[in-house]
Formats: structure tokens, sequence, C-alpha cells
């Protein structure tokens, strides 16, 4: 019953401008999170959430129906981003440690010791995330914390499925690398 | 400049209850506002306005016993151990109140100038009382009470399973209020002059008033057939949507919610 | 099976969605290869940790700006769009053949003055009246625009009472308000005071007419965790006849904590039939 993510696209696309406010509705926060994951800037992340809508609305009539809503939307980010990033001369400010960042243990059965330790892992973790490289980072968190599947992420990216399964496994073995490393820093 | 003060108990020999602990904290600047602002996770809160510039906090922790249960002390033992404390800080002429790093069961009395707002919460099971205050006042009781009394300002009161009672002297003028509750009564005095546009919504109970209430269209019943506990069928008829009226030709919005319980608004 | 071609399949065993042939194979190799075996484990455990990561929980929210300043963009495109095309009042023989150029330039400017977070309000005060005839509408909208931005102000106030006076004049406005409706809801998410948001539902009725409140209504629900306000969002929902709530009404029907909130999840399910 529920009005699908692709027909409010055509809609928008027909000229039902209205409709674009449903999509941000659905959509906006997860597109904040990515963009806080792949930048650790709020504000910029906010910025480019403004600028994601105001392209798709732009460039409405280019959607295909028949693609899904969230893998152009996706794409529409990721080019958002490299412009952004471009415009403010560097590299998108995703590998710095954002120490920031307070760490909540997900169970809160667990102890004060057993937190304590729990929050120090995830923390590292976190850590171990924000220093992937760009490319690594984003395919754990768009199939991840995203939720997109494997196929609509090879829209995005614009491959072939089998490569987003290598890029993940990848992808994840840098990422126990970094954490093993930085586990070691912190021992010694 | 923020003061900050920690309300700690060491041991105490005797008795179960503690002895209170108090403390004078004085609002320093006299250009600002006043402003009282509470946040407690367990203990009843009692806030008075006083003849004073100061703001008076006493304190009477009693300690977490592990099992819940409390029991006598073995013969010829006394129970020790204090329970946790309380933070108090002030900026900027708000006194601020917090549990501290131990969350203990306590009960707070505060007196304040008269002319403080007091934004008061508490989440226990206790009584939130604010008396003779003519500031603002908020206050939120998750699990209680929520009484205000000899107010001269504004009031929102909320409780989440609990009755809430408010008396005013005086109305503040242009200033809304709200009073609500899950599960409770919302019982309301109002000077007789007062002047203000009525919501009511009282969704298993009745709305009673002696004011002259100049009635909106009222609001139309859903009605439905349902079944009782023992399987016979009844018909329930729910207002939904708030039933509307002004006293004293209308004026600022007044709103009163209950989800269980009756609505009362005395004319004082 | 090589070890590569093995790693290739991991992706899928953790999000278990290995067909049942390459579930077949897989187990066949791990069960000869330590080393594969290991590593499947290992970044299995990380692959789950990852989902505990706060960052990418709901709690990671933009600011309040966000949603007003995506409606401001919103509606000043399309009335940018839809006074494009045929001028009202064509002001003169002069300017007529300017209009459409000017307003071509006016949405563009519009559009590039929001994205710098400057209201639309700005954009269209600064053009001249185009005609005597548009007076009376001009008035209006001012009046409504004072409303609006009372509205606005209000509802950031501190104190409880005027962000409650503040949410009864967003019930003065137009129901297509667009920024009053995006700070109604910011009011209905975030307030920290229970009596706001309670009367913040109660004031988006009007705006019902709009998809994107209804959406924003239904993306609420699971949103809010006391019972006063949860209850008026099901009734706001039933009122709208909102059908593409009733996922989250069967969720809060069975799951709720607070008996009324399950009672009234309940009762609209049946009324949504």
């Amino acid at each position: 019953m529920k009005t699908t993510d692709n027909t409010l696209m055509a809609q928008v696309s027909n000229g039902e401008i209205s409709k674009l406010a449903m999509l941000f509705e659905r959509h906006h926060r997860a597109l904040f999170r990515y963009f806080v994951s792949m930048n650790r800037d709020r504000d910029v992340a906010e910025d480019l959430v403004q600028d994601v809508f105001f392209r798709i609305l732009r460039y409405r009539t280019s959607y295909d129906p028949g693609k899904p809503f969230t893998a152009w939307m996706y794409q529409i980010a990721r080019h958002a981003s490299v412009d952004q990033a471009q415009k403010r001369g560097g590299e998108v400010v995703g590998i710095a440690e954002y120490a920031g960042w307070h760490v909540e243990p997900a169970s809160p059965a667990a102890g004060p010791e057993e937190r304590a330790s729990h929050n120090q892992s995830l923390g590292l973790l976190q850590r171990a995330m924000n220093r992937l490289p760009d490319d690594k980072r984003e395919i754990l968190v768009l199939s991840r914390f995203q939720g997109l599947k494997y196929e609509q992420i090879a829209e995005v990216l614009g491959c072939e499925v089998g490569t987003v399964k290598v890029r993940i496994y990848r992808a994840m073995r840098a990422l126990e690398q970094i954490y093993l490393a930085m586990e070691k820093e912190k021992a010694s | 400049m923020k003061k900050l003060i920690c309300l700690g108990f060491g041991l105490a020999a005797l008795a179960c209850a503690q002895e209170p602990q108090r403390l004078t904290l004085p609002f320093r600047d006299p250009s600002m506002p006043k402003k009282l602002n509470v946040e407690l996770m367990l203990g009843s809160i009692t806030v008075k306005g006083y003849d004073g510039n100061d703001a008076i906090i006493e304190y009477t922790g009693r300690s977490i016993r592990p099992s819940g249960r409390g029991g006598d002390a073995p013969p010829g033992m006394h129970r020790i151990g204090g329970s946790g404390g309380l933070e108090v800080t002030e900026e900027a002429n708000t006194i601020r109140i917090r549990n501290g790093s131990f969350i203990s069961r306590g009960d707070l009395v505060i007196q304040v100038p008269v002319q403080t707002s007091v934004t008061v919460k508490t989440m226990s099971g206790q009584n939130l009382t604010v008396d003779n205050i003519a500031g603002e006042i908020e206050a939120n009781n998750f699990n209680g009470q929520v009484t205000v009394t000899n107010a001269s300002g504004s009031v929102v009161a909320h409780s989440m399973n609990g009755k809430v009672t408010v008396s005013l002297n005086k109305v503040a003028p242009d200033k809304n209020m709200s009073f609500s509750t899950m599960n409770g009564d919302v019982d309301v005095t109002l000077p007789a002059d007062t002047k203000a546009n009525l919501r009511m919504r009282a969704d298993d109970g009745d709305i009673f008033t002696d004011f002259d209430v100049n009635m909106g269209p009222p609001a139309a019943p859903q009605v439905q057939e349902e079944k009782d506990k023992s399987g016979r069928p009844r018909t329930r008829a729910r207002i939904s949507g708030a039933e509307q009226g002004t006293i004293n030709g209308g004026g600022p919005e007044m709103q009163f919610t209950t989800f269980n319980g009756r609505i009362l608004i005395h004319k004082k | 099976m090589t070890c590569d071609q093995t790693k290739a399949l991991f992706a899928d065993y953790w999000s278990r969605s290995l067909s049942g042939t390459n579930e077949a194979a897989l187990e066949v190799h791990l069960a000869g290869c330590e080393a594969c075996r290991g590593e499947l484990d290992r970044l299995g455990r990380l692959w789950r940790e990852l989902e505990l990561l706060p960052a990418f929980e709901d709690a990671v929210e933009p600011g309040p700006k966000l949603r007003p300043r995506f409606y401001e963009t919103l509606s000043a495109y399309r009335q940018g769009l839809e006074s494009a095309p045929a001028p009202k009042l064509p002001p003169g023989p002069r300017l007529a053949s300017l209009w459409p150029r000017r307003v071509a330039w006016q949405v563009a400017l519009s559009c590039a003055l929001l994205l710098m977070g400057i209201g639309i309000g700005f954009a269209v005060r600064s053009a001249p009246a185009e005609s005597r005839g548009s007076e009376v509408a001009q008035l209006h909208a001012e009046v409504n625009n004072m409303r609006q931005l009372v509205a606005l102000s209000l509802l950031q106030q501190q104190s409880a009472s005027e962000r409650l006076r503040g949410v009864s004049f967003a019930y003065r406005v137009e129901p297509s308000d667009s920024e009053v409706l995006a700070a109604l809801l910011e009011t209905v998410n975030h307030d920290p005071n229970v009596n706001v948001r309670l009367a913040a539902v109660d004031a988006l009725h009007p705006f019902a007419a709009s998809p994107a409140a209804r959406e924003a209504v239904i993306q609420a629900l699971p949103r809010q965790t006391t019972p006063l306000v949860q209850v008026a969002l099901i009734d706001l929902l039933v009122d709208l006849k909102e059908k593409e709530a009733e996922p989250e009404l069967r969720r809060l029907a069975g799951m709720a904590s607070d008996p009324g909130v399950r009672q009234r999840a309940q009762w609209a399910l049946e009324k949504l039939q």
C-alpha cells in the first residue's frame, strides 16, 4: 500500500514537485548519517543534504524509473561530496580522528567494568573506521549502515556486484589491520 | 562564573535516614531573572517561594538497599554507608541541581525567592510540589503526582502517571499554559476573572467546571462497537479531538489533557 | 574452490544471502582451510561489532535548521515555476517582454540565496510591486509573514510557556506555510517539554492536506516515547485516514510499554480498515 520511492520520484519527475518533500522526510536522516560518517563534519553534512535534494530537483527529469531511487540518490550524493571537496580544496576531511564521539554501550545489562572495556573497544573501532581510506570506508558505510543491498551498491558505484563483494572483503581486512595496529599502539 | 558544589554524604553511623544536608546559595546578579532548574532521578521534590534572596537547599538522602527490601539491623549492629549526592551549579543567576555520581533516593526541599522561574523534573514515584512561586513554572513528573499551589505566574505541568493539581492565585497576562497526564485527574483552579481559550481532552472521563464556558462546536464523537471482558458487545463513544471553549471572552490558550481521568476546572 | 573465490563469498555469508550451492562450496573449503576459517570468523566478529557503533545509529540527527531550509528551497522553487509561465497582470507593454526573464532570474536568485541560508522573504520583498491590484494580496502576505515570524521566533524560546504560544500562533498561519510546518515538525520531534510536543501535534491538523506533513507524521510516530504524544499522533493519523501508518501501529499495538498506547494503536488499526 505504501507508495514506493520510485513511484514518488517518477511523480516528481512528471511535475509534482511537492512530492519531493515525502522523499525528503523518508531519506534525509539516512543521507545525513552517510555524509557524517564520510565527513565527520556535521555542518558540511547538512549542506550536502541540501545540495543533494536540490540536485534531485534540478535533474528530476533525468531520473530513470526503472532504476531504484536510493541508488540514484546515493550516486548524486557521491558527486555532490566530490564537488564539495574540490571547492574546499583538498581531501574530504574524513580521516582525522574524531575524539569527541562518546561511545555508549549497546547493552545496559553490562556491569561498569564490562561497559568500560566495551566502550573502549567500540571507540577504537570507530577510530579505525575513520582511518580507513575513503573508498573502503564508503563501501562499509553503504552496506552496513545505509542498508543498501549489494546490487544497489553496484548501481551506485557503477561496478559489478561481484566487485562489490570483493571490495567489502578487502575493506574488512583493512579495517582489521588498522584496528589491530591501533590496539598495539595503545598497549605500548 | 560557574560554581560547582557537590553535596555528598560521608559515613553515617546512626539511623537509616541520613541527617538532612543544607546549602544556601545566593542569586548573585540582581539584573537577571532568577531561575531554578532541578532534575532528579529519584525522590520527592518540594519547591517553596519565600521572602528572601537566596536559594536554600535541603536534601535528605536515603541509601539504596541492594535488594530493595530494607530490613532491621541485626542485633548489636547499625547500618553505615552513605548514599550518593547532588550536583549543584550556579551560573548567570540560574541554579541547577542534578544527581551526583551516585543515584540515591532522597527528598529535596528548596526555598527560593517568590519571583523565580522554576523548572523541575523527576523520574520517581514520588510527589512533586511547588508552592508560592510567581515566575514561570514547568513541572514534570514521570511517575507521581504534581501539585502546584499558590502560583501567580504561569504553569506548564505534566505527569506520566499521576494526578496533576494546579491552583493559581493570579494568572500572568498573555501566558499559555498546559496541564497533562496519562493517568489521573487534571484538577486546576483559576481566578474567576481569568480570560482564556480552553482546549480540553479527557479521553475516558468527564470534564467538570463551575466556570461559565462559552463552548465551541462540539467535537464529533466516534462510536465504536466492541466487546467487554466477558465477550458481550458494548458501545464505546470516544471524542477524538479536543473540546474547546472560552472563559471571560477568551485569551491565551490553556490546554488540559488526560487519557484516563477527569478534568476539573475550578473557579476561585 | 580457491581461497580467493572463498573470500569473495564472505560478504554474502555475513549478510546471510548465500545461495545453496555457494553455501555448500564454502563449507567444503572451510573444512580444509584453517586460514580462511579463521579469517571468516575474525572479520565476521568485526562486522557484527560495526552494528554497535553509535555514530551510525539513530542518535546522529541533523540540526534543527536542515528541515526548514529544505522546505524553503522547495517552496521557492515551486513559486518560481508557478509564476514563470503566465504573468498575472502584465505591467505594461514596455515591461511585459522583460517579465519572463525577470522571473527566471528571481527563481535562480532565490534558489541561490536559499542555498546560502537566506530566507525567501528577502528575495520576494526586495522585488518591486508589479501592479496596484496586487496590493491586497501583498498585505495579506505580509500579515501572514508576520504571524509566521512570530510563530517561528516563539518556537525557539527558552520557556515552555512561550513555545506553547508559538504553537498557538502556528494555528493562524496559512496551511500551506511550509516554514511553519517545518518548525512544528521539529517541535514535535525534538522539543524537551511534553506539553509543547502535545500542542504541536494538535497544531499539525490544519496542515494535513500536505503529503509531506502526512509522511512526516508517520515518521514521527516511532521516534516518540511519551505515551500522551504517541496517542495524539495516533489520533492524528486516524483523522488523516493514513493507512501507511499501519505497520507502525501494529508494532505499537503489540509492543508499546504503555497499555493506553497499545489500546489506542489497536483501536486505530480497526478504524483504518
